[in-house]
């Protein structure tokens, strides 16, 4: 009987004044599905790094046959219409994904973040109005529309699509964020360092923006997902890349193959994806569960 | 009581059919913006407005080699000594169709000066012409006209109604060419109380006096529903170039002696995808002409060589294999001191050197068979066999893909990978212009060109990228050109200095010998000497390598069964009213 009161305290004196990161961790250790999805993830940039180093993917825009192929042993996917192979332009295409997604979730994600934390922290005040305004006339565009125009107004500059995604994704950030912050200015230690006249640049960067790095790090994951699903349909209704291949230029030329009965472009592209999207997912899950302090196990 | 319902089905039945419509149904890839005639810069446009609105010429429906034939004319024009003016005689009691627009809205007759109105038109800044450049510098007096600010009530010196029924034209230098323009829908005639009632909105109400009066229209749709009015116009087998054994397939031969138009309706579907298209001609009930689509290509061509359709298609649909009367390109913008003209004599002469290279790398069989079913061959430059300069001893090698050979003169000419420009490819934002990209960029990676020196500069829609092309900055233009009339003049003066940007020139080729030549050989009248300095024209074309060219596609038509047409979709506009639905 001791020993199991012995037992029980050493464990309780494990879970005290643990941080929130180590319990995160220990939390996704223990999640078998989201450590799986994790290293897929892993695997993918895996591929975009090796693409960037030029171990594979180089040769996505060399004629290896003389148009269509099947699938074979040299050409894994077969090749397309120019006779260059699918599975080398999938796997570009995934360096595409990884550029697209990590620029889109890092700037949205700060963006959000900075003007969430200043929202928050005057809520009520100018600075909050302004931004809760701003964010409500960017979510009041129809997304695909917006793209539409800055893709036009920006002519054929290469970032205009990441521009478009930027411009709105950080809305949702923001809105979360602005939330977060107006629970935390009230806490005890944000009211002392007012009171012992901290400045309020100090307040927010030092002081409250690290306490909402979980919520950032749970939305850079979301970010990053709906940033590579959106390339997906900008590319297919060519509003999208302007260099290289993606998997949204390969899906729009499987629009045109598919009817005639060739699926090697739409299974490359769409498999390629659809891991990477369900293992991003399950990945974003897993952190979400593990980072929040309701679920504390 | 049975008696009385089973009399009564066959009234219905008898009635049913008496009432039934013909309407002829078909779809096209371009939607047109606008039916105005002096807009219908599009043949899209061009087929619409000359089914509603007459033009004094027209083509023989079946007649190849292309011959004229007087429409609303009464006869082919007469033709002064000097070829400077020309007297159209035209028919008598021809009436414009309906409109609230006319006195009591019934259409008054057709008279020589509603054929002078609508020519100025194309003079007048305010209705936004496209065709004037058919006629600018031509007919006498007219640029004048404009000059002084397009008044309707001022007389064109060389552009008169004589009297009710007869035109007089009288031309600056004699231009040959002068009879084909008056075929095209920018010549079709249109009523001055028309265009006063409508203003900008004649574009979606054109009226005229041809077989055909405009039911609706919208950006999915036209119809046009057959003009009770038209004058009495019967079908002539002999008259339109019928030959048995080229048309005798068709039911054509059955149209002799029908009143034209014979159709009640025409639907035209605007429809840019093409398996949308395809999907309604294959489903029966619907679209009953158009071509097939690339992508199907394999599964309704039976056998290559010949061209035909497989059992299934065949028994169902009518086919028949026709080139375009339209070649396709790749201009270098001679403007762009990178690839074309520079101030810097010996960097001029290393990018003729540059093009030459490019033109070299440029696999005119892998273009073909990639994105034309491998269908048709290419031939050396602009004037496609079968229209007068075209010369058969011209070398292969401008068609001939030749990458050692374009690896040599980059370096004869001191060109490296380091110092090569950045070459751009122009495009509209579209899969296919990308996978042309893609493969041009691949031909240019395998003479040597760096990937990263290889661009491509996007536009939303082709409007942007003519914008782009006409104001110079683009760098290679990729297009095709479908050509106005069967005469290479049309095709020679695309590179005619003085038609530079925002003229027809895309190219801004400015070359003083070619420039002369084409003065010259633009007021002949065919004749030998005319065609050996086109032969003369097109060959310093080829030599300075201004254009990758050409190619003209084969479009694979089929029409249903119980349709008698025959598809001439190139060069003549107004040929519903021959279509019947048996």
């Amino acid at each position: 009987m001791n020993e199991v009161i012995q037992n029980s305290t050493n464990k309780q004196t494990h879970t005290y004044g643990e941080s929130l990161w180590s319990k995160a961790l220990r939390k996704l250790r223990k999640d078998t599905i989201g450590i799986v999805a994790f290293f897929v993830v892993l695997i993918y940039l895996g591929i975009a790094v090796g693409v960037c180093l030029g171990f594979f993917g180089s040769s996505w825009d060399r004629f290896v046959t003389d148009g269509y192929s099947g699938m074979s042993r040299q050409h894994i996917f077969g090749t397309n219409l120019n006779g260059q192979d699918i599975f080398e332009r999938a796997l570009y295409g995934t360096k595409t994904a990884f550029q697209i997604g990590f620029i889109v979730a890092i700037v949205a994600t700060f963006l959000g973040g900075i003007l969430g934390a200043v929202a928050g922290f005057f809520s009520g005040k100018i600075p909050d109005v302004l931004i809760t305004w701003f964010y409500g006339v960017i979510d009041s565009i129809p997304f695909y529309l917006f793209v539409a125009a800055l893709a036009v107004a920006l002519a054929d500059n290469p970032y205009a699509m990441h521009i478009a995604m930027i411009s709105t994704f950080w809305t949702s950030t923001c809105r979360i964020i602005r939330g977060e912050v107006i629970k935390i200015k009230h806490l005890e230690y944000i009211e002392a360092a007012r009171a012992i006249g901290v400045s309020y640049t100090k307040i927010i960067f030092k002081h409250i923006i690290p306490n909402t790095i979980h919520i950032l790090l749970v939305q850079s994951t979301i970010l990053f997902v709906t940033a590579i699903k959106s390339e997906v349909i900008l590319s297919f209704l060519n509003l999208g890349v302007k260099e290289g291949v993606s998997w949204g230029l390969m899906l729009a030329e499987a629009a045109q193959e598919v009817p005639a009965g060739n699926f090697n472009n739409f299974i490359a592209a769409s498999g390629f994806m659809l891991i990477l999207v369900l293992a991003f997912n399950t990945f974003s899950d897993a952190l979400q569960d593990a980072l929040d302090p309701k679920k504390v196990s | 009581m049975q008696k009385k319902l089973f009399l009564l089905f066959i009234f219905c039945t008898i009635s049913t059919s008496a009432f039934a419509i013909k309407v002829f149904k078909y779809s096209v890839e371009g939607t047109p913006t606008s039916l105005d005639p002096v807009q219908s810069s599009t043949k899209y446009q061009n087929r619409i407005v000359s089914a509603i609105c007459d033009t004094l010429y027209d083509y023989k429906y079946l007649k190849i080699p292309y011959e004229l034939k007087p429409n609303l004319a009464a006869a082919l024009p007469k033709i002064s000594k000097d070829g400077l003016t020309y007297t159209i005689q035209i028919k008598k009691g021809v009436f414009f169709s309906d409109d609230p627009a006319f006195k009591g809205g019934k259409g008054r007759e057709l008279t020589a000066e509603d054929f002078v109105y609508s020519i100025k038109r194309h003079f007048d800044p305010k209705t936004l012409p496209r065709g004037a450049w058919l006629w600018q510098g031509r007919i006498k007096g007219i640029d004048d006209w404009k000059t002084a600010g397009s008044d309707y009530k001022k007389q064109v010196e060389g552009l008169k109604a004589i009297d009710k029924y007869t035109i007089q034209i009288s031309l600056v230098k004699p231009y040959p060419q002068l009879v084909y323009t008056l075929t095209k829908g920018y010549s079709a005639i249109v009523a001055k109380e028309v265009v006063e009632k409508y203003g900008p909105e004649i574009s979606i109400h054109p009226v005229g006096s041809g077989p055909w009066v405009l039911g609706s229209f919208n950006n999915q749709k036209a119809v046009l529903l057959k003009n009770k009015k038209y004058r009495e116009e019967i079908f002539d087998l002999k008259n339109e170039g019928y030959d048995e054994k080229i048309h005798g397939f068709t039911g054509i031969k059955s149209l002799q002696g029908k009143k034209l138009p014979i159709v009640d309706q025409i639907e035209i579907n605007f429809m840019e995808n093409f398996s949308m298209r395809w999907i309604s001609f294959t489903k029966g009930s619907e679209i009953q002409f158009g071509f097939i689509p690339e992508q199907q290509f394999n599964n309704v061509i039976a056998s290559r060589n010949p061209l035909s359709l497989n059992k299934e298609y065949a028994q169902k649909y009518y086919f028949l294999p026709q080139t375009e009367f339209a070649f396709r390109y790749l201009n270098f913008n001679m403007d762009d001191p990178k690839i074309g003209y520079n101030k810097d004599k010996e960097l001029e002469k290393k990018n003729k050197a540059l093009r030459i290279a490019i033109h070299k790398a440029w696999d005119w069989p892998q273009y073909i068979k990639t994105f034309f079913d491998d269908l048709g061959e290419a031939y050396p430059g602009i004037i496609s066999p079968g229209i007068d300069g075209y010369d058969p001893t011209l070398s292969k090698e401008y068609i001939t893909h030749d990458p050692e050979g374009a690896k040599k003169i980059l370096k004869d000419n001191g060109w490296t990978a380091a110092n090569l420009p950045d070459i751009t490819y122009s495009m509209v934002s579209d899969i296919r212009q990308n996978q042309m990209y893609d493969q041009f960029r691949g031909w240019l990676i395998t003479i040597g060109y760096p990937s990263s020196k290889i661009k491509k500069q996007t536009f939303a829609s082709f409007g942007d990228y003519s914008k782009a092309v006409k104001s110079r900055k683009t760098m290679t233009i990729a297009m095709a050109w479908g050509l106005d009339f069967p005469d290479s003049e049309n095709v020679l003066q695309l590179f005619y200095g003085p038609n530079s940007s925002p003229g027809s020139n895309n190219s801004n080729y400015n070359n003083p010998e070619y420039n002369a030549l084409y003065e010259k050989a633009s007021t002949m009248q065919p004749s030998k000497e005319r065609s050996e300095i086109y032969k003369k024209m097109h060959k310093l074309l080829l030599e300075d390598s201004v254009t990758i060219a050409g190619f003209s596609r084969t479009d694979l038509w089929v029409w249903h069964k119980n349709v008698i047409l025959y598809p001439v979709e190139n060069v003549l506009g107004n040929y519903f009213k021959y279509v019947d639905i048996k």
